[in-house]
């Protein structure tokens, strides 16, 4: 707004002092710098989480807690895998914190290998990771001596729990841990499991 | 007079030291661009602008207890917890922060850059309670370059209304800003 915008915008019937007042106001607007245009949506998660009590049964101890006691149940009667919701799965870990929050989780599942085609499934359970913009994404893969080795899939997530189903046809032995990270060059692990 | 319907910063804060979290939301949702707008000013980097903006609505919950109405406005008291946690992001990188620098005014003194600093801070403030539709138009007008013409072609409303929205915007932003002041 230049001055003679600006009396344009006001019009020639304002009352000299509603003018002035008006005018105090353009003044002060012209002298402050602008505030940033919209607030970053991973500074609204991270204040969005500022104060919530985390409920006993999180969504993250509610998948560690099912995984591991049908672990348990699958030990105690030597079958060596369990089912769930349907699917049957033989492990369960829970991915170690890299750089990701400190309240998110990842709880990975490792279900049954398809012997015709040799694809694992695998069920991945994340929350707390930031919703990433349109073409970002992140990554499950495997590593070998801390170094990037083969790509299981990618994926998004939500509010609250995600859960991402995949496939994957390599070899466990060949590996030995898995993880999450931003599908980008050199991104810091966000969740490390070693395959054992 | 413009005269504001909204719950004040003050009854707010009262409201989030009881554990209120809807209270908490819109403070956040009054404050956000302000407190990051001087965060960006003063550490002049967006990743610890940001945690410096993390960590003033952390203290905020933490601390609404100790707000004292009868000591100053709401806003005053966000300013000063919003001060503190940018000066402590400072010291975290060893930067001399005697008081907060300020680029855009770097050749004045600490008590000219401390009023500029809270200026900046009561316009933004008195911005985020303007309805959208004029917040918009009077950023635009005052930071963005445009005219009021290339406003209207922008936003594909009338010259007019675009008119109308920056005067009564502007009147509502002195309504407000009279009212911190009082």
């Amino acid at each position: 707004v230049n001055e003679h915008e600006l009396d344009d915008v006001l019009g020639d019937d304002v009352p000299d002092e509603e003018l002035a007042r008006l005018r105090r106001v353009d003044a002060l607007l012209r002298s402050v710098p602008a505030a940033p245009a919209e607030v970053p949506s991973s500074l609204n998660q991270a204040v969005d989480r500022i104060g919530r009590a985390r409920p006993f049964w999180s969504p993250r101890r509610l998948a560690v807690g099912v995984a591991l006691a049908a672990a348990v149940a699958a030990l105690a009667f030597g079958v060596g895998r369990w089912s769930e919701s349907g699917r049957e799965y033989r492990a369960a870990v829970e991915m170690a914190v890299e750089e990701a929050p400190a309240d998110a989780s990842a709880v990975l599942k490792l279900g049954s290998r398809d012997e015709s085609t040799g694809n694992w499934q695998i069920e991945l359970d994340v929350s707390g990771l930031p919703h990433l913009p349109a073409g970002d994404y992140y990554v499950l893969w495997l590593a070998r001596d801390g170094e990037y080795a083969a790509e299981c899939g990618t994926f998004n997530v939500g509010p609250g729990l995600t859960r991402v189903e995949m496939n994957a046809s390599y070899r466990l032995d060949d590996y030995d841990a898995w993880v999450i990270s931003r599908h980008a060059e050199n991104a810091p692990w966000l969740f490390s499991a070693r395959i054992s | 007079m413009y005269t504001a319907t909204a719950e004040s910063d003050s009854r707010l804060i009262e409201r989030v030291a009881a554990g209120d979290r809807d209270a908490f939301t819109e403070l956040y949702r009054r404050f956000a661009r302000p407190v990051l707008s001087m965060a960006l000013r003063h550490l002049g980097d967006k990743g610890r602008a940001e945690d410096a903006a993390q960590e003033t609505f952390a203290a905020v919950w933490r601390s609404a207890r100790s707000y004292r109405s009868d000591r100053g406005t709401g806003s005053a008291w966000l300013y000063a917890v919003a001060r503190h946690a940018i000066i402590d992001r400072a010291r975290q990188r060893r930067d001399h922060v005697a008081e907060l620098p300020d680029e855009a005014a770097s050749d004045r003194g600490p008590d000219e850059r401390a009023e500029d600093s809270w200026l900046a801070w009561r316009v933004h403030s008195a911005l985020e309670e303007l309805p959208e539709r004029e917040r918009v138009v009077v950023e635009l007008a005052y930071w963005s370059g445009l005219s009021q013409a290339e406003i209207a072609s922008y936003l594909d409303v009338p010259l007019g209304t675009v008119k109308t929205r920056t005067r009564t915007g502007l009147a509502r932003l002195a309504g407000l800003l009279e009212e911190v002041e009082a």
